[in-house]
């Protein structure tokens, strides 16, 4: 019901009104912005062009302000950047009232813990001084270890982590609370075979058991820190539901327990005879350095080390919160913030307090400054080759950095010099933070790229970041590639964490066999699980899937043929090695026999699953993970743009076919050109279809056709469609404009030149009928032409001719420029609609899925009956901004990922505030930018509500000057982001239902009457979005098609869009109508409530209305009856039924 | 529909204020609902020229899209002899404007709701209609005469848009000989004129207002706003920036005041922004 209300308002009305319109009809989101711009705040929230007075502009500054001002300029793009980071730094920073709840809260659990009462002493494995109430949070595997436990009140607790630090950002406050474990509980062996991880377990639950007791405790739950089993975590709520923070409660041993150099990298701590349980003869010496078991435990010691540490660092550097929080920030936008291995908070601040230490920021910058330089250290920095340490002057028994770069992937040394700090982080993640940090200073330095938001306010998933997406859906299926990697020793450095074992294998393995195919693999980080403290701690195999993402380089990643080093070189072995028996000796055109892959592939759509096969070929072959467990996601919307053609049972996704035309249509271009005896020369021939430009949902295919299905006209032959049949297929004419020389042969007059121009079509026709033996038909507005089973439509322009359209008399003879819609659409037709086919032919030149993502977006704008709002060339431009500004991602690289992008570019644009600009070409400069956006601003009432600014357009938004309308665009908006969340949960979710059809099937409970079209009479019945099984003949038959020559076809004949345009032509002012025309068997029908108002007797407003006197007065209102009626006798034959849904209209 | 027949006796005239009956229309003798044609008769002084007899013109207003005029004709015939038919979007008269045109060449016609003229042979007619019983409606499509619509109109429709080649180039060039003719007429005249304007015998010349001939520059609106763009720029280069002390300080004094605006602005555009919310990063 709401959103009937929204479209229905009077669509005449172009221009958004701010609050009246908006409270009731729009997005809640919007809503809730609406109502809050109401109650609280006087601001005047429209944007008015500044006026100062002179005396303000002119008065002499004084040195502060001058200071200021020369700052803004030299440091910032424009003030605006400073002011919007410290607004960001304001919403994300916590508030002084919260501070006081957390403070109390803290306390209070503080007091609690000291508290403990004390037990006996008991072996580790006893837990029956345990209730049973609370569980212990540990895996325990193997299930048994030596050692005394026993609860005693800790030794100290302390506030650790960001909170002291004044780097804690919200959503997700988390507080550390580090809770001490008195040296009496420990043994000095304890750092050997989990005896220390197993006693903090219990020694947590101790504490979770005694806090459980109390009522200032609310909920509480386990977790581990950044998904490591072996550092389990005790989450704290406070009480009352809606305080939005947690309080983390650490146990840590006392500082120095443990001497550092026992935690070497390449020192064993976990005895493989006790891991196993088998009786081993090796010594200790021989035993497999536990690297990550050690860093883990190292990391409980030096807790507290490292607040101090950062404390003291941050004291000096005022700015340094803040930078902490716009890198969080940056780094939560990008997902990388969370789970294992991840670049968390802590990691940030350690990377500034290196900066800080090496002098490469310096403690007087701003954060906005050590934002800027940490990502520049980060883009230009490779930690997994050149690690980096904090450490100043290490101690004799520290590690080397080589020692480090052995055992971990990516290397950051804290200030002790011997715990690495990105110990769990695959080189795969590093390499995404730098890919990222690079390409958000390519932003940054962009000044057509609005920095702010592409950097810290859009959120980059990875659904919408990566091109193809794969998840490996039962993760228990790593423990057999772990035996098949023979990863025994890893596994038990890890714990028996098989996922985190065999992932940086997987990866490697992968990226070898990806290669050059991709420009990036990422992979989710798992997130720390979080379990209630009465349950026990879940399995590795109950965590979510992992998924990968893959960045394809569009030039290579298609490619069928993987091509090896020669037979007899030593690099052959490695070459067979990884591709088994999929590698084979093949001889190649120059001459050289190597080894090589080839993978299967014949058509664009089944290219682009290359990968694909290479991953299942690979993960199986090398990792044991059967094809079963893979879920990859590149190409699940293909469907709904491939063409089952009947002729050749081959289901196409439409690259081809667009080829196919390209290819007539240069060749009718190159005969045209040739053309002699023509009075004026051709000066220039430009296709204005989309099917010229790759972007035609369904281009259009040749077609033989069967001539005893159709009638034939009684002169030329040509064929017509029967009566009783059903309707014939549709022919898509090709636009094509010829624009002929300029002459003073050129008539001045507009009636003159109308006929001139068809005695060129008859001409032409004449010409290319003759040479070229090919069918025409010449018409006053342009000429048909069959080739090679398609139809071109020439038309010939006249450059002069939208001027000669302008022209009139003024009464004192002058010549009078008067701008008018026939000129309008004359030139659109004539100039803006070639010019920009052949600029977004370019742009397909560059990015080949560029026409496959127009396709998915305009079918799925047909399909949610939006194609007449937004038009073929204003989405072909949307989808071009995707790709020409793809900030902050880069362009798409699969149809599947640009999709995604252009449903979220529609649903998050601010059109309202913003003008969406097209840089086609790179043709606007920044100057233009701001020309652009201030001419905007400045008269934005009056411009069309979706404004797209192009380098030929700054001013007038072109291509939506007509549409959409404000309704439309809040409808498309919803309908847009509600797609999203659909099709996002599904491609993200294996256990969801697969049908992502369902975004393409619009709701029609919303419509007042629905008209149902008889499916024999639509002629694209075959495009629609679910086709039926069988569908009718329609007078085409199998086999090849003749060049040239043949009847005339029955040409652009399609009763749906003829039928529709009557009704909009009959009763365009009482109903707004709405079709697929992709083969759409519906036309829903909305009233307008404007005429359903009664209305007093005019004669110029009776159209379809009765009339009502009451008294002296006749009121006129609609007569639904009749016009119900009207819908059924204007498409007799093609109307099944009319359902009037809605009772509304009962006055 | 409905407040109609409750007031009004069955078979009567259905008269409303404003001075119009009204007739309802049926499509055919099966369909249940009917349209309602508003009819009167014409009386606008303006147009005396046009075929539009004040006595015998009938006005007709909501004609439906699938009545064409020889639909109209038939259907109206039942009260006297017709002698034309004139279907419009719009009441108003047309204006006949150039020369006449081929159908084929003219624009596509709308397929609304229509106002028509009916011309009556005698004035009678016209009571005629307006003493028709609002209960007995017109019937469009009838076994004598069928409407078509829907499918069959629109393969009517193709079948007629196909033109021969031939027929086409016939209807150019009659219409381009017409052009030319009226061309070589427009030129004679003008040559007449600058006849005239030569010295008679006497020495004296006839001076009437420009037209046409030798001018100085295009008479038109864009160019004059051309030239006169032309001399503000060239005054433009004409002038030094920068040479006198003052001019520098001048442009220190606005390269300030550029920034201070600046400043504003943003402002202005961050007070915006946060009154939408804008920085809530998630």
């Amino acid at each position: 019901m709401k959103k009937k209300q929204a479209v229905s308002e009077e669509p005449a009305e172009m221009i958004p009104s701010d609050s009246s319109s908006e409270g009731e009809n729009e997005a809640p989101t919007k809503a809730k912005r609406s109502k809050t711009e109401d109650a609280g705040e006087k601001e005047e929230v429209v944007y008015h062009p500044v006026k100062l007075s002179r005396n303000d502009l002119y008065r002499p500054p004084t040195a502060d302000e001058l200071n200021q001002l020369k700052e803004t300029e030299s440091l910032f793009h424009c003030s605006l950047l400073k002011m919007q980071m410290e607004e960001l730094l304001k919403e994300v920073t916590l508030s002084e009232r919260r501070k006081g709840q957390i403070d109390s809260f803290i306390q209070t659990v503080t007091n609690l813990l000291q508290t403990v009462p004390e037990s006996l002493q008991v072996e580790v494995s006893d837990l029956s001084w345990l209730s049973g109430a609370v569980k212990v949070p540990f895996l325990l595997l193997p299930k048994t270890t030596k050692g005394k436990f026993r609860m005693v009140p800790p030794a100290s607790v302390d506030v650790i982590g960001s909170y002291p630090l004044g780097t804690c950002t919200k959503p997700n406050v988390m507080v550390d609370l580090a809770v001490t474990i008195p040296a009496s509980v420990l043994q000095a062996k304890d750092a050997i075979n989990q005896r220390y991880p197993r006693k903090r377990a219990l020694y947590l639950a101790g504490l979770a058991e005694h806090l459980s007791r109390s009522s200032d405790i609310g909920t509480m739950r386990y977790s581990c820190l950044h998904g490591n089993r072996l550092r389990p975590v005790l989450l704290v709520c406070p009480p009352d539901k809606d305080s939005s923070f947690t309080i983390r409660v650490h146990a840590c041993p006392p500082p120095g327990y443990f001497k550092p150099s026992r935690f070497h990298p390449q020192r064993n701590n976990i005895r493989t005879e006790w891991y196993t349980g088998l009786q081993t003869s090796q010594t200790e010496t021989n035993e497999p350095p536990t690297p990550h078991y050690n860093s883990s435990l190292l990391g409980d010691l030096l807790l507290r080390a490292h607040l101090q540490f950062l404390s003291a660092v941050s004291s000096q550097c005022p700015a340094f919160a803040g930078g902490v929080a716009l890198l969080k920030v940056w780094l939560r936008q990008r997902e990388l913030d969370q789970g294992t291995g991840c670049f968390n908070g802590f990691l940030a601040s350690m990377l500034l307090a290196y900066l800080l230490m090496t002098h490469r920021i310096s403690n007087t910058m701003t954060a906005y400054q050590l934002l800027r330089n940490s990502l520049n250290f980060l883009a230009s920095t490779d930690l997994t080759n050149n690690g980096v340490s904090l450490a100043k002057n290490p101690d004799s028994t520290a590690p080397s950095l080589a020692d480090f770069h052995d055992a971990f992937q990516v290397v950051f040394i804290d200030p002790s010099g011997h715990l690495n700090m990105c110990a769990d982080m695959t080189a795969c993640t590093y390499k995404q933070l730098q890919r990222e940090a690079s390409v958000s200073m390519q932003f940054w330095d962009d000044p057509t790229v609005d920095g702010f938001y592409s950097l810290l306010m859009t959120p980059k998933p990875m659904i919408r970041t990566s091109d193809h997406i794969f998840q490996l859906c039962e993760l228990v299926k790593f423990q057999s590639s772990c035996k098949k990697l023979n990863l025994l020793s890893e596994l038990m450095d890890h714990s028996g964490n098989y996922i985190q074992t065999a992932l940086p294998f997987i990866l490697s393995l992968l990226q070898r066999g990806l290669g050059q195919r991709i420009h990036l693999l990422t992979h989710s980080l798992s997130p720390d699980p979080e379990w209630s403290v009465e349950s026990e701690a879940p399995k590795y195999k109950d965590q979510p899937p992992l998924s990968f993402g893959l960045l394809l380089n569009p030039e290579l990643a298609a490619s069928v043929l993987e091509r090896g080093p020669p037979a007899d070189s030593p690099k052959a072995a490695e070459f067979r090695q990884l591709w088994g028996p999929r590698s084979e000796l093949r001889r190649f055109q120059d001459g050289a026999i190597t080894e090589a892959v080839l993978w299967e592939g014949e058509h664009m759509c089944q290219k682009r699953l290359v990968p694909k096969q290479i991953i299942t070929h690979l993960l199986q072959l090398h990792a044991d993970i059967p094809e079963s467990c893979l879920r990859y996601v590149g190409a699940a919307l293909d469907d709904v743009i491939k063409t089952g053609s009947e002729v050749n049972f081959e289901i196409l996704t439409g690259e081809e076919e667009s080829l196919v035309v390209v290819q007539a249509y240069d060749d009718l271009s190159r005969k045209l050109w040739a053309l002699e005896d023509l009075p004026l020369s051709i000066t220039a021939v430009q296709g204005a279809h989309p099917a010229l430009r790759y972007t035609q949902v369904f281009p259009p295919v040749p077609l033989k056709l069967d001539y005893s299905f159709f009638e034939r006209e009684k002169i030329s032959r040509s064929l017509v469609p029967k009566e009783g049949k059903p309707c014939p297929a549709y022919i898509t004419p090709v636009t094509v404009i010829c624009h002929m020389e300029g002459s003073g042969k050129w008539p001045h007059d507009r009636l003159a030149i109308r006929h001139i121009r068809a005695a060129f079509h008859i001409r032409l026709g004449a010409l290319l009928k003759k040479h070229h033996n090919y069918t025409c038909r010449p018409c006053p507005t342009h000429l048909d032409v069959c080739k090679d089973g398609l139809v071109f439509r020439i038309q010939v322009a006249y450059h002069r001719e939208p001027q000669v359209l302008r022209e009139s008399l003024s009464p004192e003879g002058l010549l009078v420029l008067r701008d008018n819609e026939e000129a309008q659409a004359l030139e659109m037709a004539t100039i803006h609609k070639p010019l920009l086919t052949s600029t977004l032919h370019g742009l397909q030149q560059q990015h080949q899925c560029f026409g496959a993502v127009c396709r998915l977006a305009k079918r799925w704008l047909a399909a949610q009956l939006f194609s007449d709002d937004v038009t073929e060339d204003a989405a072909d431009l949307l989808v071009a901004s995707l790709f020409l500004q793809p900030a902050p991602f880069t362009a798409p690289g699969s149809p599947q990922v640009g999709f995604l992008r252009f449903l979220h570019l529609l649903s998050s644009f601010d059109w309202r505030n913003n003008p969406l600009i097209v840089n086609l070409n790179s043709q606007l400069t920044a100057a233009d930018y701001t020309e652009i956006k201030n001419g905007f601003m400045a008269s934005r009432e009056s411009l069309p509500v979706m404004f797209i600014a192009t380098p030929k357009d700054h001013k007038l938004s072109l291509w939506t000057k007509r549409s959409p309308s404000v309704q439309m665009l809040q409808r498309v908006v919803l309908v847009a982001a509600e797609s999203l969340k659909v099709l996002e949960r599904q491609l993200m979710d294996g256990s969801q239902t697969q049908d992502i059809r369902v975004v393409m099937r619009p709701p029609l409970d919303a419509y007042d009457v629905v008209i149902h079209l008889n499916p024999k009479q639509v002629p694209l019945l075959g495009q629609a979005v679910d086709p039926p099984v069988v569908n009718f003949s329609r007078g085409t038959s199998g086999g090849s098609v003749r060049p040239s020559g043949g009847v005339l076809p029955v040409i652009d004949y399609n009763p749906v869009s003829i039928y529709l345009a009557e009704l909009r032509e009959a009763f365009g002012d009482l109903a707004l109508f709405f079709c697929d025309p992709l083969g759409g068997t519906v036309i829903t029908v909305l009233w307008k409530p404007k005429a359903f108002v009664k209305a007093p007797f005019k004669t110029s407003q009776v159209s379809a209305r009765s009339v009502e006197v009451t008294g002296e007065e006749a009121k006129t209102f609609p007569n639904i009856e009749a016009i119900l009626q009207d819908f059924r006798i204007m498409g007799k034959d093609l109307v099944k039924s009319v359902e009037a849904k809605t009772e509304k209209w009962l006055l | 529909m409905a407040p109609s027949k409750k007031k009004h006796a069955d078979d009567q005239a259905y008269l409303i204020p404003g001075g119009f009956t009204v007739l309802s229309l049926q499509f055919s003798s099966d369909t249940a609902a009917r349209h309602s044609l508003y009819v009167k008769e014409h009386r606008v002084r303006a147009e005396k020229s046009s075929g539009r007899p004040m006595d015998r013109t009938l006005f007709v207003l909501n004609i439906p899209p699938y009545c064409s005029e020889g639909v109209v004709k038939e259907l109206f015939s039942q009260f006297g002899v017709i002698q034309s038919v004139e279907l419009l979007d719009h009441p108003g008269s047309v204006q006949e404007s150039g020369p006449k045109l081929a159908k084929i060449f003219m624009p596509p016609a709308k397929q609304g709701f229509k106002v028509g003229y009916v011309v009556f042979k005698k004035a009678s007619s016209i009571s005629a209609v307006k003493s028709h019983p609002h209960d007995v409606p017109l019937v469009v499509c009838t076994e004598e005469r069928q409407v078509k619509t829907g499918v069959q109109k629109w393969i009517q429709q193709y079948t007629e848009s196909l033109i021969q080649p031939e027929k086409l180039q016939e209807i150019v060039d009659s219409f381009m000989q017409d052009y030319d003719k009226r061309k070589e007429q427009e030129e004679e005249r003008q040559r007449q004129e600058a006849e005239q304007q030569q010295e008679d015998e006497e020495g004296w010349v006839k001076v009437t207002r420009g037209h046409k001939g030798a001018k100085a520059r295009p008479h038109s609106e864009a160019a004059n706003q051309r030239t006169l763009q032309r001399e503000k720029q060239k005054k433009k280069r004409k002038e030094l920036m920068n040479f006198y002390t003052w001019q520098h300080r001048n442009t220190q004094k606005e390269h300030i005041a550029e920034l201070r605006k600046k400043f504003e602005e943003d402002k202005q555009r961050i007070a915006l922004l946060r009154a939408q919310r804008k920085f809530r990063p998630y």
